[in-house]
Parts: structure tokens; C-alpha cells; sequence
């Protein structure tokens, strides 16, 4: 299910069965580095679209959570997210970002860090891009699924 | 000649006949169209959409095939991806099954549970469903997966609209 009003809708009448979020890691800056961010957030956005079609039923997919990449407190903001989400229904958490620095952060966290190095997507023919998400999206699912066996 | 003699006033009244009735059908004509039109429009087959298998290369077991289609959202047209299960049934039949599992909407798999091999299931909630696409009673799943209509073209298989089928 996505942050969209129909989904919450849906959500709000089956919540016993959706027990996972994923939630995007976005970082934003204005430097150098301004444009690997913006292909980080595109290349998360498509990733986490697919994954949430397959698992649109167990799955929660959270808009992004934005922070300026300098910013020191985004640890303890995305602190305050989990422990929210932890109260509420939700057993499992995963994060998914292009951004290393949160593989450091990650034994501060209760949820799951999913780090995937992106991939510039502007330069590729759409039925390429395609192509590439799938691939990652496939390589992914096991590990949704291993999670959820574990109970 | 002919005996037969056609008076002034019978020639006037043929003409004006045939003339009346020219304008009634010129009027009349439109008005049967636009009142049978939605069986005209039923023969339309212009939202089928190709895909790229081959109707000799479906066989018994399900395989997994995508087909490409233009969908609006609002303001953005954007290209989707579909999916279907085709395969052929007992009876030679092709089915094409929505991949589109009928309890919250996850991607069903075929096959891909141990115990259950000859059956799709979906990973979300354990949902599963038989080869036809009747849903598995005591799984969550409370209807069977939605068919698309299918039909052959040039030897390419192309599908519908899904549509939904009655409860197990």
C-alpha cells in the first residue's frame, strides 16, 4: 500500500494483515554532490514502487524520509519514526537508501537497513531501467519473505 | 403497349410514396444506429493488447508473461507493465490468470511454495489457489484470480481486461 488516500483506506479496514513498512532514506544537498542525491532518490523511488507491487498486501510504503545530508539530528528523527511505527501495528521495518552513511547508523536502529549502491538512471532507455529494477527488486524478495517465515 | 394506363393522379401518389419514403429511412436510418450502437461497439476489439508469446509455445504448465499498455492517471500517462499466468487447460483451452492475488493485492507466484506445488501462492498471507485460479478454501483469499479474456492474432496471444470470476 502506498501513502495515498485509497490505500490508506484499505489499510485502515485490513491493518491486522499489514504488518511491514518500508520507508526511503532520501538525502538532499546543494553541492557537488546535489546530483548524485537527486539519482539517489529516483533510483530509490522506482526500487520501492516495485517492491511495494508485488507486496502491496503485507507492505506499507512510507513517502521518503527527506534530510539534508549535513544534518545531525536525521539519526534521531528517524528515531522518533521507528518508535511510532513500532507502537502502532508494524513488526517489521526496512529502509531503503542509496545513502552509506546510514550502514554506519544501522546498529543504532531497530528496523533493517537496506543499503543499494545507485545506479544513474538518466543516461538509460526506459525498457533498460525497467530491466535493472527488476532485477534488484527480484534479488529482494527473498529477503522479505525469509523475515517473514522466521515467525 | 400496355393497357395498362397510369392516371395522373396514381403517378403523383407513387412518387410522393417513394419520395416519403427515401426521407423516413434518411431519418429514421440515424436513429436505429445511435439506439444499437452498444451492440455494434461489443464487436470493437481494439482493447485487446499484444503480447509477446507465442500461442504455440503455451503448454500445460503456467508460465509467466508480460505485456505492455498505456495507462492514465489523472494528468500523467505513464506505460504500465501487466502480467499474466497463461497456460492450457485440460480441455486445450488457453487461460490467462491474473497475477493479482484477491485478498489484499500482492503478486502471486506459481509453484513457489514446497508443499503445495502444483498451486499458486501468494507469499503475503500464505494465499493460495489452484491451477485454474480457484482460491484454496481456509486460505485467506476469499475469491478466485480474475481471467483475462483471451484471442489469437497472427500467432501472438492477446489479452483483455481482466475480469473477476464468482467465489469459490
Amino acid at each position: 500500500m502506498r501513502w495515498v488516500a485509497a490505500d490508506v483506506e484499505m489499510f485502515q479496514k485490513a491493518a491486522e494483515y499489514v504488518d511491514t513498512v518500508i520507508v526511503p532514506l532520501l538525502p538532499v544537498s546543494f553541492d557537488a554532490e546535489m546530483k548524485q542525491h537527486a539519482s539517489m532518490a529516483e533510483f530509490t523511488g522506482l526500487l520501492t514502487t516495485q517492491l511495494e507491487k508485488q507486496f502491496r498486501g503485507r507492505i506499507f510504503l512510507f513517502p521518503g524520509f527527506v534530510y539534508m545530508k549535513d544534518e545531525v539530528d536525521s539519526l534521531i528523527a528517524l528515531n522518533h519514526w521507528e518508535n511510532t511505527l513500532l507502537e502502532k501495528q508494524f513488526h517489521h521495518i526496512f529502509y531503503v537508501t542509496s545513502d552509506s552513511s546510514w550502514r554506519q547508523r544501522e546498529k543504532d536502529l531497530k528496523g533493517n537497513v537496506l543499503w543499494i549502491p545507485s545506479l544513474s538512471l538518466d543516461q538509460m532507455q526506459d525498457e533498460q531501467k525497467r530491466t535493472i529494477v527488476e532485477e534488484q527488486v527480484k534479488q529482494l524478495l527473498p529477503l522479505f519473505i525469509e523475515l517473514w517465515n522466521e515467525k | 403497349m400496355s393497357k395498362h394506363r397510369v392516371s395522373r393522379r396514381q403517378f403523383l401518389s407513387y412518387t410522393l410514396t417513394g419520395v416519403g419514403g427515401f426521407m423516413a429511412a434518411g431519418m429514421l436510418m440515424p436513429m436505429v444506429r445511435f439506439a444499437v450502437d452498444p451492440v455494434l461497439k461489443g464487436e470493437d476489439t481494439g482493447d485487446f493488447i499484444a503480447t509477446p508469446l507465442k500461442t504455440t509455445d503455451i503448454n500445460t504448465e503456467p508460465q509467466k508473461v508480460n505485456f505492455k499498455f498505456k495507462q492514465k492517471d489523472a494528468w500523467y500517462e505513464s506505460e504500465e507493465t501487466g502480467t499474466a499466468w497463461v497456460f492450457k487447460n485440460e480441455a486445450g483451452e488457453i487461460v490467462a490468470l491474473s497475477p493479482v492475488c484477491k485478498h489484499l493485492g500482492c503478486i502471486v507466484d506459481w509453484g513457489t511454495d514446497k508443499e503445495h506445488p502444483e498451486q499458486f501462492f501468494c507469499p503475503c498471507h500464505y494465499g493460495r489457489y489452484e491451477k485454474d485460479g480457484t482460491n484454496v478454501p481456509g486460505t485467506p483469499p476469499l475469491a478466485p484470480l480474475d481471467v483475462y479474456p483471451t484471442k489469437e492474432k497472427d500467432g501472438f496471444l492477446y489479452v483483455g481486461k481482466a475480469e473477476p470470476r464468482k467465489g469459490a
